[in-house]
């Protein structure tokens, strides 16, 4: 009976450290990860890959551009808090310079292939003080317009969330698999429709297709003008100076561009296409939705021809 | 017993001049070992205490301890400066996480340590007022620096020039205080700490100035087309980093080559560390990387083997002492033949005038002893101090 006891006793114990022991693992587990990003493309990814297991935060309002916003006070101090921020790399987010932020909680997505981050040569120079001249233009950052480059990102997300929670490996392999076939399918797509333009010059509104062109072989030239806004007589003159030397057909917009501009690049020949790089959340739609509709719009007007 | 006491005592008092000199000579010779020993044990607790916490350090090929020195205890001696370049390669072997150290400028006589949030949860400090850092040109102070210059969180501490002489050099940088950390008796109360990027922009790799774009005086543009615009030397800069010129500040040229003194490499686990090492040695020539606790240790040996020496010459010391003072009492006895003599014709047995002897000399070695206490304990107090000085800046 004695014996009994004592077995019945130690069993007991067994099983109620096993249970804690269980119990603590699954809690540890069942925490979803606070993680920020610096765009939306990144938080699709980190959102597809982790689903429950992680709050993902795109900080910034809808209607600014996350590359140029800048973080207040109490906005820094809830990223200190972050478990994880995904940045983007290619000096996306130029915040990033100005604030504290724990070293070990940084991602660089685009790690892996910095060695392919595009320089820009354009901007203003200047000279003062020590240093000599210099200029503050930097490094193209829409890197995921380039989506062989979009899936490393997405990659470098899975690879980062499995190393913060090794035991959610296979959830996030499960997840990220799809996302992975999803990202290289749209690369396929724009690599034959690419490969039907066989070089026919384009232009684009805004220098943020530098990574698209390069993968995707356009012919691309770009103007430094906002969607909302009418050119001015001084950007017409020089679009007309451009398309002299480059006769484009198509021009690219980030976002829909306004009516009269529409019709007054028709008359030059132009034609307008919306192809939204999606930085910053939508209103509708996802990441993979927009991509599409961009891909179906450039590939109707390529077939028109 | 009592009156033997009273007379030695009254004799003491009398002969006063030799007895100061006797307790003196006493005091010094018993303190020496006992406060050699003192400063000894401290250095060993001040230097192995951070040694033992400090994984791995990687610095530049050079000496070690100089590495180790100013990475663990900011001392004066700079190692040659490494890159960013070399974080990246720490981050991309995913076998440590890198905390980044660059110790190069002073503010008054504190050294200003450019790290990430990371070394505070490392070290496992805690601010007592305030935050920590956010942007650029904030600091948090080390508690002795807070102390001695009566700074308080929501005040500014200048960041010190490198080299009074040089005239055409980068601005002093106003750094305003966010936080002050709790006390924790190591180099870190005597630091002002900021974001690495912050100590760029003291060294002038960053700044801020007025928009170039909108300048409208003839005299600040020399030149300006669609391109370039070149300004003179006239533009302003800013010494003062806050919410108003924030987004002006900015960095020119490679971030990845920007400079660090070192980087505390702490690894995943044992394996990790070992592989990490072997990589260093293998890969890197212009790179070490080192354990502090075997530099310290090898450091201490060395100390070890000066105090051996030191006891030595202390004891040599001490033996001599104990000479002199057996001649000084034997002298003295001569000398106090004729007062000795009264002692006995009085009718005191010479028992008495042993125990009168007895007397003097146990008042005389306890005075030593209570000034020699006294003395450790005010080296005690300020040990700290002092093995900071001797052997750590």
């Amino acid at each position: 009976m004695h014996k009994l006891t004592v077995s019945f006793i130690q069993k007991n114990i067994i099983f109620s450290i096993l249970f804690f022991f269980c119990s603590q693992v699954h809690a540890d587990e069942s925490v979803a990860l606070n993680i920020y990003t610096v765009n939306y493309p990144i938080k699709f990814f980190a959102e597809k890959i982790a689903g429950k297991h992680a709050n993902v935060t795109l900080p910034m309002p809808a209607d600014i551009d996350p590359a140029f916003w800048s973080p207040k006070a109490e906005q820094i101090a809830e990223l200190q808090k972050a478990d994880m921020i995904l940045l983007n790399g290619a000096n996306y987010a130029k915040w990033l310079p100005k604030v504290s932020l724990p070293l070990f909680k940084l991602v660089n997505t685009s790690a892996e292939f910095r060695d392919a981050y595009i320089m820009l040569k354009e901007g203003i120079t200047h000279n003062h003080g020590m240093g000599g001249k210099h200029s503050h233009v930097g490094t193209a950052f829409t890197t995921w317009m380039d989506f062989s480059l979009a899936e490393k990102q997405a990659k470098a997300v899975f690879k980062a969330l499995s190393r913060n929670k090794p035991k959610l490996n296979t959830v996030f392999e499960q997840n990220f698999i799809p996302l992975q076939k999803a990202l290289l399918d749209l690369d396929k797509e724009l690599t034959e429709i690419g490969e039907r333009l066989n070089g026919q010059p384009l232009l684009a509104s805004h220098p943020v297709y530098q990574y698209m062109k390069n993968r995707y072989k356009l012919n691309l030239e770009s103007v430094h003008w906002e969607p909302e806004d009418a050119p001015t007589d001084e950007q017409w003159a020089k679009l007309k100076e451009i398309i002299e030397n480059h006769p484009a057909k198509w021009m690219l917009w980030e976002g829909e561009p306004a009516t009269d501009t529409v019709l007054k690049l028709e008359k030059l020949g132009i034609k307008s296409i919306v192809f939204s790089p999606v930085a910053n959340a939508p209103e509708t739609g996802d990441f993979m939705s927009i991509m599409h509709e961009n891909i179906e719009r450039l590939r109707k007007a390529v077939n028109k021809e | 017993m009592i009156d033997s006491f009273y007379l030695a005592w009254r004799y003491i008092v009398f002969n006063r001049v030799k007895t100061i000199t006797l307790v003196l000579c006493i005091s010094l010779v018993s303190f020496l070992p006992f406060a050699l020993k003192t400063l000894l044990n401290e250095s060993e607790h001040q230097l192995m205490s951070r040694a033992t916490t400090t994984p791995l350090l990687v610095g530049a090929k050079g000496n070690s301890l100089d590495l180790v020195m100013n990475s663990l205890y900011f001392s004066k001696e700079k190692p040659d400066f490494i890159s960013m370049k070399a974080i990246e390669k720490i981050m991309d072997s995913y076998l440590a996480l890198p905390i980044p150290l660059y110790t190069r400028f002073h503010a008054r006589d504190y050294p200003i340590v450019g790290t990430t949030l990371d070394y505070f949860e490392f070290r496992k400090r805690t601010i007592s007022t305030g935050r920590a850092f956010a942007m650029l040109g904030e600091c948090v102070i080390g508690a002795d620096v807070a102390s001695r210059l009566n700074i308080n969180v929501g005040d500014s501490i200048l960041s010190s020039p490198e080299n009074l002489f040089d005239l055409a050099g980068v601005y002093p940088l106003k750094m305003k205080v966010t936080g002050i950390l709790d006390k924790t008796n190591s180099v870190d109360d005597k630091a002002v700490f900021v974001d690495l990027k912050t100590t760029w922009v003291i060294q002038g790799l960053g700044h801020g100035h007025q928009d170039v774009k909108t300048l409208k005086q003839s005299g600040d543009v020399l030149s300006r087309s669609e391109k370039s615009i070149t300004t003179s030397a006239k533009i302003k800069q800013y010494t003062e980093i806050n919410t108003a010129n924030l987004e002006s500040f900015h960095f020119h040229g490679d971030p990845s080559i920007y400079p660090l003194t070192s980087i505390i490499a702490v690894p995943q686990d044992e394996k990790s560390a070992t592989i990490l090492m072997g990589r260093y040695l293998s890969e890197q020539k212009n790179q070490q990387i080192v354990r502090p606790k075997q530099v310290i240790e090898d450091l201490l040996g060395n100390i070890f083997q000066i105090k051996e020496f030191i006891d030595a010459v202390v004891l040599i010391v001490a033996m001599a002492m104990v000479l002199a003072v057996f001649l000084i009492f034997s002298l003295s006895f001569r000398l106090r033949q004729k007062e000795i003599g009264t002692i006995l014709h009085l009718g005191c047995s010479r028992s008495t005038v042993v125990k009168l002897i007895g007397a003097e000399i146990l008042i005389i070695a306890m005075f030593s002893g209570m000034l020699c206490y006294s003395a450790l304990l005010v080296l005690q107090h300020f040990q700290g101090e002092i093995v900071h000085k001797l052997f750590i800046s």
